[in-house]
């Protein structure tokens, strides 16, 4: 039996989180925040099954408010618990929290820039078979957008636990996008530092950086021990936190290793690869960078990990990508004369 | 390119060049620079292998390839001849253009002053100690690109298929040399390469720890136990590196 984990007093452990989605250790989480916390109250709109916070409904059924299928209204009214006081903790579909309700998190929760932490579950292509309509490739780039909000896709249910609890820390509106499926573990416990806005560095490397968020990060890391295997040193930089970005880690990247690619579950426009383009040409620095991710396309329906493989969002798919930026004739220090 | 020539490449643009350096060090040489002048080394078995030593308005410099006018022409009957003077043997070149050989003796101390990158030369003076350390990064550097660029098959395998790498060696708080290697192309540089983080980055603490290094005093697993120097970066990379420069000090080493 795996020791439990007493991190921000948090006591489930390495075990539970072999039989635990994503979804499902969040709901564990906020359930024993919820013990310490009575401010915390629970949202959801007919998802407490999918979303996982039905946990958090047995133990206080009195901070739990299921509005029904009427997403709109519970961004709204969880803007008012949180004038009221109270710690509201939206959850639901991230297709539905991102488009559907999009004007009423943007004008009742971030314009008033209200306490609010919205829980984004099914994120990206991970609901598979459940299809294009619920799948959710947009929400980072719709979420970033809105002014006050912090946005955050974690690797693993580890990651989530900590984004919750440091969320949770946070004053003002976030959004965490997490998955459905079992998704492989990225840590092994809960013994890494997580902090909103700092990136992680999960592997070292100077030939190029993937900088990717959310599930594919086991991807990547897998990717770095194989092109390690092959004599090539690829850094992995886990972005949890989409925004605020860690910028810092970004210019690092740029100047240490001049070859980028990013990796996301999510359209390559809006996300991660946007927002890291963003700092690249902000600071001016002449870089390589490659986006991976749903191209400008919908997504088709299939299991999980096959639609990680058929987006090239897998080892396979980031190490072709290597392969290609690192014989790309991108430089312009093509000086090859020697010095003297 | 066969074995005596990819030699005297590393010769006539490794070695050679540092004399310009040595100048920079002993600025009593450059007052005897004349103003105008061509001195050509060159090996009469091999129309490739030369180089010229350029005197222009007291500034000297080193360029490869055959003169078309020189006015001192140094002639070694062999490329192997040539290697054997640069290595330290006292072989006397024919000379050609006797009318001007004061320039010969202008020259004559900055060309005996590269002895000191000979290997036994172990100087005890701290200056020298420093001039020493910091023209063998200078060489090393450039000798290891002209191993390349002469296309020696070892090294080619190690460049080929390279993605954009810097190794590093820094002193510090002294001299600094990098190799940039990329699919197949490499440059020797001075200083530090600022643009991307070095794969491989060799650290000496100071130059007295850099001299016991590069002049293999000390070997290298006994050198890094000692802190003479640190490795940042890929060990096998390190390591790869490690085994092509002592290939360079075999290669130039066997005219000796």
């Amino acid at each position: 039996m795996a020791a439990r984990e007493t991190s921000k007093g948090l006591t489930w452990t390495i075990a539970d989180a072999d039989h635990m989605t994503q979804a499902e250790i969040y709901g564990e989480v906020l359930t024993q925040l919820g013990e310490k916390n009575e401010k915390i109250v629970a949202l959801t709109a007919d998802l407490a099954g999918s979303t996982k916070i039905g946990r958090f409904e047995q133990r206080f059924p009195e901070r739990f408010f299921n509005l029904g299928i009427a997403e709109n209204n519970m961004f709204s009214l969880a803007s008012g618990m949180s004038a009221a006081g109270m710690l509201p903790v939206v959850s639901t579909f991230a297709v539905f929290a991102s488009l559907r309700s999009a004007e009423f998190v943007r004008t009742d929760i971030c314009y008033q820039n209200r306490n609010v932490k919205i829980i984004g579950t099914h994120s990206g292509t991970s609901f598979g078979q459940a299809g294009t309509t619920h799948h959710c490739t947009e929400d980072l780039g719709v979420m970033r957008t809105f002014a006050n909000m912090t946005v955050i896709a974690p690797a693993d249910s580890f990651e989530t636990a900590k984004a919750v609890v440091a969320a949770l820390e946070t004053e003002g509106p976030v959004y965490i996008r997490i998955g459905r499926s079992f998704e492989p573990p990225l840590h092994q416990d809960l013994d890494f530092d997580f902090e909103i806005g700092r990136a992680i560095t999960l592997h070292e490397g100077t030939d190029l950086t993937v900088i990717v968020s959310g599930r594919p990060a086991v991807s990547a890391l897998e990717a770095a021990e194989i092109a390690e295997r092959n004599k090539i040193s690829m850094r992995v930089v886990n972005m949890h936190t989409v925004k605020p970005i860690d910028e810092e880690a970004i210019m690092k990247a740029v100047t240490e290793t001049r070859r980028i690619i990013t990796v996301e579950d999510h359209n390559v426009y809006g996300g991660l690869g946007s927002a890291v383009a963003e700092v690249i040409a902000k600071n001016g620095k002449a870089c390589a960078l490659r986006s991976l991710g749903l191209n400008d396309e919908y997504s088709i329906v299939g299991y999980p990990d096959d639609l990680l493989n058929y987006y090239k969002l897998d080892a396979d798919g980031i190490l072709e990508a290597m392969q290609e930026l690192l014989t790309a004739e991108i430089e312009e220090d093509e000086d090859w004369e020697d010095e003297y | 390119m066969d074995r005596d020539e990819l030699v005297s490449r590393i010769f006539l643009r490794s070695a050679l060049p540092l004399i310009k350096d040595l100048a920079e060090e002993q600025p009593l040489y450059k007052k005897l620079f004349p103003k105008k002048g061509v001195i050509q080394l060159q090996a009469d078995d091999n129309e490739g292998v030369a180089a010229q030593i350029l005197f222009e308005e007291g500034e000297i410099s080193v360029r490869p390839g055959k003169h078309e006018k020189p006015d001192l022409t140094l002639c070694f009957r062999t490329t192997a001849m040539l290697n054997s003077f640069f290595a330290g043997k006292t072989l006397l070149p024919k000379i050609r253009g006797l009318a001007k050989i004061h320039l010969l003796f202008r020259v004559l101390p900055l060309l005996l002053g590269v002895k000191i990158l000979l290997p036994n030369a172990l100087p005890e003076d701290a200056k020298k100690r420093a001039l020493k350390v910091k023209l063998l990064l200078f060489m090393i550097t450039n000798a290891l690109s002209q191993l390349n660029k002469g296309g020696d098959e070892e090294f080619l395998k190690t460049t080929e298929n390279s993605p954009d790498r810097i190794f590093q060696w820094t002193v510090k708080d002294g001299p600094a040399a990098f190799l940039r290697m990329k699919a197949g192309k490499t440059k020797a540089g001075r200083g530090t390469y600022t643009r991307r983080r070095p794969f491989v980055h060799m650290i000496f603490p100071d130059i007295d720890s850099a001299f016991m290094v590069l002049t293999s005093q000390a070997p290298l697993v006994e050198a890094v136990r000692l802190g003479y120097v640190v490795t940042e970066g890929a060990m096998e990379g390190s390591k790869e590196m490690g085994y092509h420069m002592q290939r360079v000090e075999e290669l130039t080493g066997a005219y000796a």
